[in-house]
């Protein structure tokens, strides 16, 4: 039988010059998982682009059973049995999940959409795929793991027989994940194909039952995941050997630098985001705070660096009240904060990497010499910078956007970093970054700690948190739900049971 | 593992990788100043095509409109003054683009800033430079003062730009109206306008510099490009230009790094208000040497075009504003002299704005750069396209 998919000698060029793709040839099957794996830039989103019609190649072609394919856009992709489940869900959020199923392809009853017709028919799809999902209930109030079961049921509506998913389980629960790929392997038994973009090579284990790596745009291999492992895996990713377990000296803790007593504080629509937080950090110590995304963590964040303003309680950094300072006041007392959001809070992407370097002190000497910028100082810094943090670009001339994003975020890292916080939020640190960033990135952090800030670390990645902290919090419905002294003698599902809210009791300590 | 090497490029790497960088950013602006002479020769086209449409000879129209500047010195002399007050009205808005704001109000600024140099140069009569630079500075910080309400009003409140400047506009044009009619009009004046100014007050004609008639070109002309260096300046060489720069290319990248945006954005209005009232200064104290009825027909927003043209980049908005200024004195010198309407010229200009709107010209070339060839027959049909936007 012809492969469901074929990639032939694809090749993608920029009109900036950046070869995305160069030259790759993958085939896959009918009825198989096939994981495509790489670091950031390594050209994965691009090939799927290409696929999904959203980017044309500038050179190869697509088979698809065998049949040329040409793809001009999305519809045509749909058209031909290519559904794509995007990292960012692409859902109206106050209609149904019924009403989201069908969109753009709804049951008609005469000139009326046929609502009966429309939840009959998503429970039945759900039913048979073991997507779980409530067809009557609005979007807006189910959790981000129904949100991805919604849009994988509307790829599937639409005839989706190769399903594309990228960077699926970044918002899942370890127990949302286990479902997923239960569905996962439910859709590959009838026959479909599942297209898997990662980073996590564990899951990729998991669930794949054929892995291609990517790097620089090139294929570097592909194999069976039945006969290879994590390591050799992460080791075609990045082209040498990875060390993710991060070496470190566990200092005695100080004294506390980051006290935060019943903090209260409210979300962009005024509900109640961070109810009554209440926990300290000491110098030398990293705090782990895991959760769902959207229970708090964001916003918690956002106020402990003047980001958003503070209902009731304080915030006091180095045995100064601060709750009420301006953010440049906080970043003065020596706030750090990799923000959650790089693109849009992080960086300024049309800017030089020079210029993003400098948002927190550009006032300051030596930056600001005699009321006048001074270029050499700003280049210098971004010169030192980018050998420093292995940044890869050619010099801090290059505009932010041009970058992968692992690179962009050792953009964002190195400033913070560089400014020797006392205290330091990272929110979803390597969050999209590939494994070479993620490795310098956890170094620095722990390294930042060693030196004596106080690190508060928010991440939905349970290896991550449950690695590098000293102690967790568990956060749910905007408040610490569990806290784990040892975080090193906790299993990812004592701390996934927390987080979906099962009794703290029954799982603390 | 050739590739690994990308990692930690070494030096004699990454020499060359920067000077390849360096290359293609050349390359790039060679690319952008033929995007820019290809927008107006697109513009030029079209106006060609109307002229002949309404059954003129464009070949005479379009002699006189492209070479008319020069026919006369005083001629001359109208493009150098148009061009001094466009180009001060390009920085003007230019500056409030980059911090990322739309603001239509250079035409209420010009005419605060000719009321307030004309008022105080003629009630005040201050002998030597002071006579010269005081109403000027006042006409600044009236501008000044005229930006900072809906820049303060849109920071603050998140009034709407458009609308706010766009209304205080209206209320500009009819105060400078009322005031002039009720209490500044000269007496025994035949039409609408103040008496005129004391020469101390007046810019300095360059007729008398070089001894020809250049009309009312004046030595404010010879400011401009030190006030365009100064705008760069503030852009790309102060902490304030950084902030701004910043704003307007990420607002909540900005906010994030503790850049206080509101304020910068409420300035970036006052600071390009400023400049707009120096160009109502100059309307009243070099080229009309008294305030008049309408002294700005919508200048202001020529302004906007030359900004546009020049990409924001102030180091070009002077050249810009020449080029501009030449296509309007063009214009003129047509009506008179070819007895085709000026409104030839207002096509093209309309032409011009949407094909720099829409980096029309940018798209086509970049398209024709990746086939590798020349082919300028493809030109055409935007151009149609673009004319039927104006009718």
């Amino acid at each position: 039988m012809s492969p469901a998919v074929e990639f032939v000698d694809i090749r993608k060029t920029y009109p900036n010059g950046v070869v995305a793709c160069d030259g790759v040839s993958i085939s896959v099957e009918a009825g198989s998982v096939h994981a495509i794996v790489g670091e950031n830039g390594a050209g994965k989103s691009t090939l799927m682009k290409v696929l999904y019609g959203l980017e044309e190649p500038t050179g190869g072609r697509l088979r698809r059973n065998g049949e040329p394919f040409e793809v001009a856009s999305p519809l045509d992709a749909i058209a031909h049995g290519v559904g794509m489940v995007h990292q960012n869900f692409m859902l109206v959020p106050s209609f149904s999940i019924a009403q989201n199923v069908v969109l753009g392809a709804e049951p008609v009853h005469g000139r009326f959409i046929d609502t009966d017709r429309a939840v009959a028919e998503t429970a039945e799809l759900a039913e048979r795929f073991g997507l779980h999902v409530d067809p009557r209930t609005r979007v807006a109030d189910v959790a981000v793991g129904m949100k991805q079961r919604v849009e994988i049921l509307k790829a599937l509506y639409r005839g989706a027989d190769v399903l594309i998913l990228d960077e699926p389980t970044a918002v899942l629960t370890p127990q949302e994940t286990d479902q997923l790929f239960a569905a996962l392997r439910t859709l590959v038994a009838e026959g479909r194909s599942v297209i898997f973009i990662s980073h996590k090579l564990r899951e990729i284990m998991a669930v794949a039952d054929t892995v291609s790596v990517m790097r620089g745009g090139r294929l570097v291999g592909t194999v069976e995941a039945a006969s290879t492992t994590e390591v050799e895996l992460a080791r075609m990713m990045v082209g040498r050997d990875v060390v993710l377990a991060v070496e470190r000296h566990r200092s005695e803790p100080g004294e506390p630098r980051l006290v935060v007593q019943h903090l209260t504080c409210r979300d962009d629509l005024g509900t109640v985001a961070c109810d009554d937080i209440d926990f300290s950090v000491r110098a030398g110590e990293i705090v782990g705070i895991a959760g769902v995304e959207g229970n708090g963590q964001t916003e918690l964040a956002q106020a402990l660096t003047a980001l958003r303003s503070v209902e009731s309680g304080r915030v006091v950094v180095d045995g100064v009240d601060v709750t009420d300072s301006t953010i440049a006041q906080r970043r003065a007392g020596g706030v750090g904060h990799i923000p959650e959001d790089r693109l849009h809070d992080g960086a300024a992407v049309t800017e030089t990497i020079a210029d993003n370097l400098i948002v927190d002190r550009y006032r300051r000497p030596p930056f600001t010499h005699r009321g006048l910028s001074s270029r050499r100082a700003i280049r210098d810094q971004a010169e030192r910078l980018i050998d420093e943090h292995g940044i890869r670009a050619i010099d801090g001339s290059v505009t932010v956007g041009s970058l992968s994003g692992g690179n962009i975020q050792k953009v964002v890292a190195a400033r913070e970093l560089s400014a020797s916080p006392s205290v330091l939020i990272a929110a979803q640190p390597t969050r999209g970054v590939d494994i070479g960033a993620m490795e310098f990135i956890y170094e620095q952090i722990v390294d930042a700690s060693n030196d004596g800030a106080a690190v508060v670390l928010i991440s939905a990645d349970l290896t991550e948190v449950l690695t590098l902290s000293d102690r967790l919090l568990v956060m749910k419905d905007g408040r610490i739900v569990a806290h784990f002294d040892d975080p090193a003698n906790v299993t990812e599902q004592q701390v996934g049971l927390a987080m979906l809210g099962v009794e703290p009791d029954e799982v603390t300590r | 593992m050739s590739e690994t090497m990308t990692v930690e490029p070494s030096t004699p790497d990454r020499t060359a990788a920067r000077n390849e960088l360096r290359r293609t950013r050349r390359r790039e602006l060679v690319w952008d100043i033929g995007a820019t002479v290809l927008t107006i020769l697109m513009a030029l086209a079209v106006g060609f095509v109307a002229t002949l449409a309404v059954g003129k000879d464009p070949i005479e129209a379009f002699s006189a409109m492209l070479t008319g500047p020069f026919s006369r010195s005083i001629r001359i002399g109208r493009w150098l003054e148009d061009a001094t007050t466009i180009t001060l009205l390009g920085l003007s808005v230019a500056i409030p683009f980059r911090a990322g704001q739309v603001s239509l109000g250079a035409e209420g600024q010009i005419f605060i800033g000719a009321l307030v140099a004309g008022t105080l140069s003629i009630h005040l009569a201050m002998p030597g430079l002071a006579g010269l630079l005081i109403p000027a500075a006042a006409a600044m910080l009236a501008g000044y003062v005229l930006g900072l309400l809906p820049g303060a009003m849109k920071a603050y409140w998140g009034a709407n730009e458009i609308v706010s400047t766009l209304m205080l506009n209206a209320v500009m044009v009819r105060v400078y109206a009322w005031l002039l009619t009720s209490y500044l009009m000269a007496d025994g004046a035949t039409i609408v306008a103040s008496e005129y100014l004391p020469s101390s007050s007046r810019f300095n004609p360059l007729s008398d510099l070089f001894g020809t008639d250049l009309g009312r070109a004046n030595v404010l002309l010879f400011a401009v490009p030190v006030i365009a260096c100064g705008v760069w300046l503030l852009l790309m060489r102060t902490p304030f230009g950084y902030e701004m720069r910043m704003v307007g290319a990420n607002a909540r990248f900005a906010t994030y790094g503790g850049v206080g945006s509101r304020r910068v954005i409420a300035m970036s209005y006052a600071v390009g208000g400023a400049i707009a009232g120096l160009a109502g200064a100059h309307l009243v104290q070099g080229t009309n040497g008294r305030m008049i009825l309408g002294i700005s027909a919508g200048l202001g927003f020529e302004g906007i075009v030359v900004a546009l043209l020049a990409r924001n980049n102030p180091l070009v908005i002077p050249l810009a504003g020449l080029g501009y200024s030449y296509l309007r004195v063009g214009g003129d010198v047509m009506e008179q002299d070819a007895s085709v309407g000026n409104e030839i010229v207002y096509i093209i200009q309309a032409t011009v704005i949407l094909l720099v709107t829409a980096q029309a010209a940018h798209a086509l070339l970049r398209r024709r750069r990746h086939r590798g060839k020349a082919d300028v027959g493809g030109v055409a049909p935007p151009t149609e396209a673009s004319t039927a936007g104006v009718g």
